[in-house]
Formats: structure tokens, C-alpha cells, sequence
């Protein structure tokens, strides 16, 4: 499962960041974006999709999105 | 004493700067706002006698620089070593901010939290035990809300206490541990202990509140764009058609009382200064010199100023209440598509108030291309120097018809988007390659009195200009325009004998094609713009002797002098607006030259975006003035195969760029 197609507004536990671009995974990874820690879909739209990532809402593309595959809690 | 301001993209380290130093660096609600380091002296009020440097740097998530902010913060705390860190928590966030927190308590400087935007917190029913926290972290926390300036002298006063202290590391462990992904990880879960330990919540960031609400209109797939064109339109139709000319113009109540403009006052000033001249019987050429040459020449500038400090204003609450994001992530589907990052919309909404700092602000985009791409055309966003000169051939040609204005910004948008996919064309990169990821900050009332200083402080700015780089070339101007070659007064009537006419027109005939006649007036303004967009206006109003260009009383006069401010530029209307183009799209001012210089780094795209201005600008205007002409008049205008042949060599040239790119 991957952002783009897991429920809205339920927390998901990130199972694996791939993107295949290592500077934007190490600064994810700062925003506490990587495997193993919490994350929610707040709302999803075209081209784009609203998360919950410790306490701070993000805006990120379909690509990134799909990229970031996740674990039911 | 010197104190680093270090914490998190949007904590509010420059406010709490602005607030202690009294300095008015650029705030905003988002990530990304400072990219540059700046350094001041904290006010008596909260240091007393001691001398305290507060130096505010670009937000970071570690001290890993991933990103060129970071870069920037991390380099400074290692190599510059600061008395005393402050690090500014967002109090709202403390899971993600104390990361960094960890990683900074472990260099050895003595430091102290600013646990900041404590209002939300009240807000919402969040508690943290500050005691607690400054007891497991070790070193003193204080509660502040920096946009009331709550909480900073106290700040100050740990501050200053922390001078010369040791820095206990609150984590062995951690600190032991070799650098890398392992150890982070269980820097975060310490964090995450740490948090529980001290924060009591009732509202979690994980469920959906009236802020999404409003994000899910905001940034709606199809609702979105309309409503960033309506917002957008509505700041520049206030500063331009409604308020910024009633403050310029004056205005009459319905009793008869008129409270005077800007523009009333400066002309009233003028005539004063004439008439203690003539009393006095000064040198006449003198008299012209100061009249027509330098205040004429100022004044029609500064007329202005009322439009331009409102579109600031506006500029400055639209920074603040956290649309800005919100734009990005609207705007990132769409300028994908032409090769941009939807954080291009930044530079280019920032750049409709000055360039320079609109090209600073295409750091953020992480994509070295991306960044390029949005450097090389924020200078085709018209700026508040180039309101001016759309206020002026609005009102000459125009009947002050609000569309000229729109249409410029709109044209603008329109010229990047096409430029984007040309630039992407020749340098071959890839548009889909790129991820985009923007922090949404919460929404909040913007702050009034904020955004008037802002104003005030950049129309401070827009006058200094006037009253140096814009004055000494109006006379300058005025003095090349006075004198022919051999150093004679110009003879009346014989304008075209001056020094400023030689020198203009070989300027003059490259623009026939655009303006369908050789005016050197007109050419000698565009090239005086390249110094500072606002002497295209000081220029022409020298050159043809009329300053008062914003008019005075009433709408009948302002069509009579538009009327013969057309009449006196001896061009048509369709002439006027390619002139106008070709003026906002050529390549900016110096100054925004200079800032492209710097963020490009690599000359050919320093070079190769100028080519890119000079080329879309005489395109673009070439295009307007003929196809104009042949609708007006049945006919091609002046110049049309001159014009068409240098169109067709820039036609070839990008083809050529393109199709080479196309063989590699």
C-alpha cells in the first residue's frame, strides 16, 4: 500500500521511503518521514496529497506519494 | 557577545530578530523565508548596557545540510562559533523541532530554548512542562510569542546568564554513537520519549481540522487556480485601481473638502520651488536643471510611490497569513508540466514586489535545473519599479484602463510558462523527475501592523532610489539632453542635435519596429531602465518636460493630460503598449541582474537568460506593435522587415539550440 491508496485520516506506520533521489530521503528523514514511524493522509486531490508527520501537515505530489509505501498500525 | 537564532524552517527565529534588533527583515508564514544569514545589534531595551550581536540564520531540520539553508546554519554555528546559541522551538511541533535540538545541545556551546508560538499551544489546550523539559534537555527553556514579543527580555536575560557557561550534553549516549542513520533514529526516539514526558495534548496534528477545511477549498484541483488568479487580481487591482491612486491623486468628499495626494503635494512643491527661483533670479539653465531636470524627474517617480507601497502592503499580509503554500501546492501540478517546481510560484509572487529578492527566494526549490529555470524568468513578473511605467502608458494611452495592468501581470505569467517548457527544451531536463514536497504552516490573522512597517520600509527604500540612482540620472539625462556635441547649449527646436540624441539613436532604430518610429526619448528611457526600471519613467518625463503624470483633479483632467501625454510621445496606442512590453519583459535592472548573477553560478545561464529576456521582449513586442497595426490600420507598420528579419535570426537560433540538444 502506498499513500495514494490507503484510508484518509487513518495512521499508517511507514514501511519503506523509496525514491531513488538520497538528498530528498535524508531530508524526509528529518521531517521524521521514514520507515517504521507514523503517518496519516489528512486529504488527497488531484495531483497531490496532505499527510500528518509528527506534528506538522505536508503537501506532497502523486510521485512522492506513491513512492512512500506503508503498513496498517 | 554574539547569539546565533537557530531552530526550525517558520519557528520565527526573524521575528524574534526583528523584534530584538528593531530591524525589519522579511517575515512570512512558510519554510524558507530567510536564505541569507543577517547580523544586528539587540536594542538596550532588552540587553541593557551589555553589547549583544543577534545574527538570524536561514531554518534547518539538522545539521546535516541537505539543503542550502541548511548549509548556510550549519556552517556558521561550526565555523564562526556564537557565545550562545538560541534555539527557537515552534512550541506546536515539538516532536520534529527537538531533533535538532538533540544535535545542536551537543556541540559545546552554551545555549537556551525559546520555546516560541506559545499562544497556539494555549490555543488548542497543549501544556508542556517547561521545568521539566529545561531539566531533562539541561539548559534553560522560555516561553515567548514573538509577533507580540512576549517572553524576550526574559530570553535575553537567560541568555546572557548562559555566557561562558559549560554545556552539559543532556545524551552521552547519543553523543558517542558514530554519526549516521542509526544514531539519528535514536535521536528521534529519544526525542519521542522526551516529548511524552513533557506534553499534554488534546487536539493531535493526525486528525482532520477546520484548517484542512479550508485547504481542501483553497487548494481544490479546479478551485484552486481561480482562486490564486482572483487573489492575485484583487492585490493589484487595490493597489493600482482603487486605493493606490486615491493616495496619489487625493481625494474629494461629497462636501467639497479634498484631502490632497501625494502627487498635489509634490506638484505644489514644484511650483514653490520655481517660484522662489524666479523671485531670486537664478541662473535660468540652473533653474531648468533643478525643475525640470531633478525634481521633475524624482517627483515623477515618487508620484507613484502611493501604488507601489500598497501593492507592499498587501504583498506583506498575503506573506503572512500562509496562502503562499498553499499557492505552491495548487500551482505545482500545472508548472510541472512546463518543467517548474510548484515552489517556483514563491519567487514569482515574490518578485511582483522587487525581483531581487524574488530570485533569493528560488533557493528553496531543491532541483538545480528547476531553480535555474525559476531565477532565470522571476524578472518577467512586472515588480513594483515596473507599476510605475505601466501606471504611466495606462493613464497616457489608455484612459487608465484597468485591463493594461492585469494584462501585463497575466502576459507575464503567460511568458514564463511558455519560457519554462522553451528552457527545458535546450537544456534537456526532465520535468517529471522531480518531487515536490512544502511544509502547510497553520493559517493566522495577518498581521497589520507588521505589514505597515514592511511598507513603510520598503517605500523608504523606492524613495532612497529615487533620491540617488533615479536623480542622478535624470540629470544626467537632463545635462546630455541640454548640450550637442561640441558642449553648446541645444538650440530650441533642435533636440535632435544633443549629446543624448546621438548616443540614443542608434538604440532608437533597433526599436522602429516596435514603435513604428525612431523616438531616441523613448530609446534613451529603455536604456536608462536598465538601471532602475523607475527612469523609464523619469526619463521620458524629462526628455518630453512633463512630470505631472499621475493627474490631480478629477477624471475629466486625467483624460486631458492622458490625452496629452499621448499626444506629446508621438506614437500610437498600439506602438505605446509593445513599448510598454518590451520594457517589463526586457532584462531587468541591474540590481536584478546582479541577484541572478549570484544564484545562477554558471555563466551560460547568467548569458543565456539575458538572450532569453532581450529575445522573448523584442519578440513579443514586435509581434504586438505589427499585428496591432495590421488590425488598426489594414497595414504592416514601420520597420516590418527589419524587425521581421531580427525575429526570424532569434527563431533560428532557438530552433538551432533546441535541435542540438535533440542530436546529444
Amino acid at each position: 500500500m502506498d499513500l495514494m491508496t490507503i484510508q484518509e485520516g487513518r495512521e499508517h506506520i511507514i514501511d519503506r521511503v523509496q525514491t531513488g533521489d538520497e538528498a530528498l530521503e535524508n531530508f524526509l528523514f528529518t521531517l521524521g518521514c521514514y520507515a517504521g514511524e507514523p503517518i496519516t493522509v489528512i486529504a488527497r486531490r488531484w495531483g497531490s496529497c496532505t499527510v500528518a508527520i509528527k506534528d506538522g501537515r505536508y503537501n506532497m505530489d502523486t510521485r512522492l506519494a506513491k513512492a512512500i509505501t506503508v503498513v496498517e498500525m | 557577545m554574539k547569539i546565533a537564532l537557530v531552530g526550525n524552517p517558520n519557528s520565527g527565529k526573524t521575528t524574534v530578530f526583528n523584534m530584538l534588533t528593531g530591524r525589519n527583515e522579511t517575515v512570512g508564514n512558510r519554510a524558507g523565508v530567510t536564505v541569507e544569514k543577517k547580523c544586528a545589534l539587540i536594542k538596550k531595551l532588552y540587553s541593557g548596557e551589555q553589547e549583544i550581536t543577534a545574527v538570524d540564520l536561514p531554518g534547518a531540520y539538522s545539521m546535516s545540510a541537505y539543503t542550502a539553508e541548511e548549509h548556510i546554519t550549519g556552517n556558521y554555528i561550526k565555523e564562526e562559533a556564537p557565545d550562545v546559541i538560541v534555539n527557537i522551538v515552534d512550541a506546536a511541533n515539538l516532536s520534529r523541532s527537538l531533533f535538532f535540538t538533540t544535535q545542536l545541545l551537543e556541540l559545546g556551546i552554551p545555549m537556551v530554548i525559546a520555546l516560541n508560538k506559545t499562544d497556539i499551544n494555549k490555543k488548542k489546550g497543549t501544556r508542556i512542562n517547561c521545568e521539566e523539559l529545561s531539566r531533562l534537555l539541561c539548559c534553560p527553556v522560555v516561553e515567548t510569542v514573538s509577533t507580540r514579543a512576549e517572553g524576550l527580555t526574559a530570553l535575553v536575560a537567560a541568555t546572557v546568564r548562559q555566557l561562558g557557561t559549560e554545556q552539559p550534553t543532556p545524551f552521552p549516549a547519543l553523543a558517542q554513537l558514530p554519526q549516521g542513520k542509526a544514531a539519528d533514529k535514536k535521536r528521534f526516539s529519544q526525542v519521542k520519549k522526551l516529548v511524552a514526558q513533557v506534553e499534554t495534548r488534546k487536539v493531535f496534528t493526525k486528525d482532520r481540522n477546520a484548517q484542512d477545511r479550508v485547504d481542501m477549498i483553497l487548494t481544490h484541483p479546479a478551485a484552486g487556480i481561480p482562486i490564486f488568479a482572483a487573489v492575485m487580481f484583487l492585490v493589484f487591482q487595490v493597489s493600482q485601481s482603487w486605493l493606490g491612486p486615491v493616495l496619489a491623486d487625493g481625494y474629494t468628499f461629497e462636501n467639497g473638502f479634498t484631502l490632497p495626494g501625494l502627487v498635489t503635494l509634490i506638484d505644489a512643491f514644484k511650483e514653490q520651488v520655481s517660484f522662489l527661483l524666479e523671485q531670486a533670479e537664478a541662473n535660468p539653465f540652473l533653474t531648468a536643471l533643478l525643475t525640470e531636470g531633478i525634481i521633475g524627474g524624482v517627483s515623477a517617480v515618487v508620484g507613484f510611490l502611493p501604488l507601489v507601497m500598497v501593492l507592499y502592503f498587501l504583498l506583506s499580509l498575503l506573506e503572512d497569513c500562509g496562502y503562499m503554500a498553499r499557492a505552491t501546492v495548487v500551482l505545482d501540478p500545472l508548472f510541472k508540466k512546463v518543467g517548474l517546481s510548484g515552489k517556483a510560484v514563491i519567487p514569482f509572487i515574490v518578485g511582483t514586489g522587487c525581483a531581487v529578492p524574488g530570485i533569493m527566494a528560488a533557493r528553496t526549490i531543491p532541483n538545480q535545473n528547476e531553480r535555474n529555470a525559476a531565477v532565470m524568468l522571476t524578472p518577467f513578473m512586472p515588480c513594483g519599479a515596473k507599476l510605475p511605467v505601466i501606471a504611466l502608458f495606462a493613464g497616457a494611452f489608455f484612459k487608465d484602463a484597468t485591463w493594461v495592468g492585469t494584462l501585463m501581470y497575466f502576459a507575464g505569467i503567460i511568458l514564463i510558462l511558455l519560457c519554462a517548457l522553451l528552457v527545458n527544451r535546450i537544456t534537456g531536463s526532465d520535468p517529471k523527475g522531480s518531487y515536490f514536497i512544502i511544509e502547510l504552516p497553520e493559517y493566522k490573522l495577518p498581521d497589520g501592523k507588521r505589514a505597515f512597517r514592511d511598507m513603510c520600509s520598503r517605500g523608504g527604500e523606492y524613495i532612497l532610489k529615487a533620491g540617488t540612482v533615479i536623480l542622478l540620472c535624470n540629470a544626467a539625462i537632463f545635462l546630455m539632453q541640454s548640450f550637442d556635441l561640441s558642449l553648446q547649449p541645444v538650440a530650441e527646436g533642435m533636440a535632435d542635435t544633443s549629446i543624448l540624441a546621438h548616443i540614443a539613436s542608434p538604440v532608437a532604430a533597433l526599436l522602429v519596429p516596435i514603435l513604428g518610429v525612431a523616438a531616441w526619448q523613448m530609446a534613451a528611457a529603455t536604456v536608462t531602465g536598465f538601471i532602475a526600471k523607475e527612469n523609464v519613467v523619469g526619463t521620458l518625463a524629462v526628455c518630453y518636460g512633463i512630470s505631472n503624470l499621475i493627474d490631480t483633479e478629477g477624471l475629466e483632467m486625467l483624460e486631458g493630460a492622458g490625452t496629452q501625454v499621448a499626444a506629446v510621445f508621438g506614437i500610437t496606442r498600439v506602438a505605446a503598449l509593445a513599448f510598454l512590453m518590451f520594457n517589463l519583459f526586457s532584462p531587468p535592472c541591474f540590481a536584478a541582474i546582479g541577484a541572478m548573477n549570484a544564484e545562477l553560478k554558471d555563466k551560460r545561464w547568467l548569458f543565456g537568460g539575458i538572450a532569453l529576456q532581450l529575445a522573448v521582449a523584442y519578440t513579443l513586442s514586435f509581434l504586438v506593435y505589427q499585428v496591432g497595426t495590421l488590425i488598426t490600420t489594414g497595414s504592416v507598420g514601420a520597420g516590418f522587415s527589419g524587425g521581421l528579419i531580427a525575429v526570424l535570426v532569434i527563431a533560428a537560433v532557438v530552433t538551432g539550440l533546441c535541435l542540438r540538444r535533440k542530436k546529444l
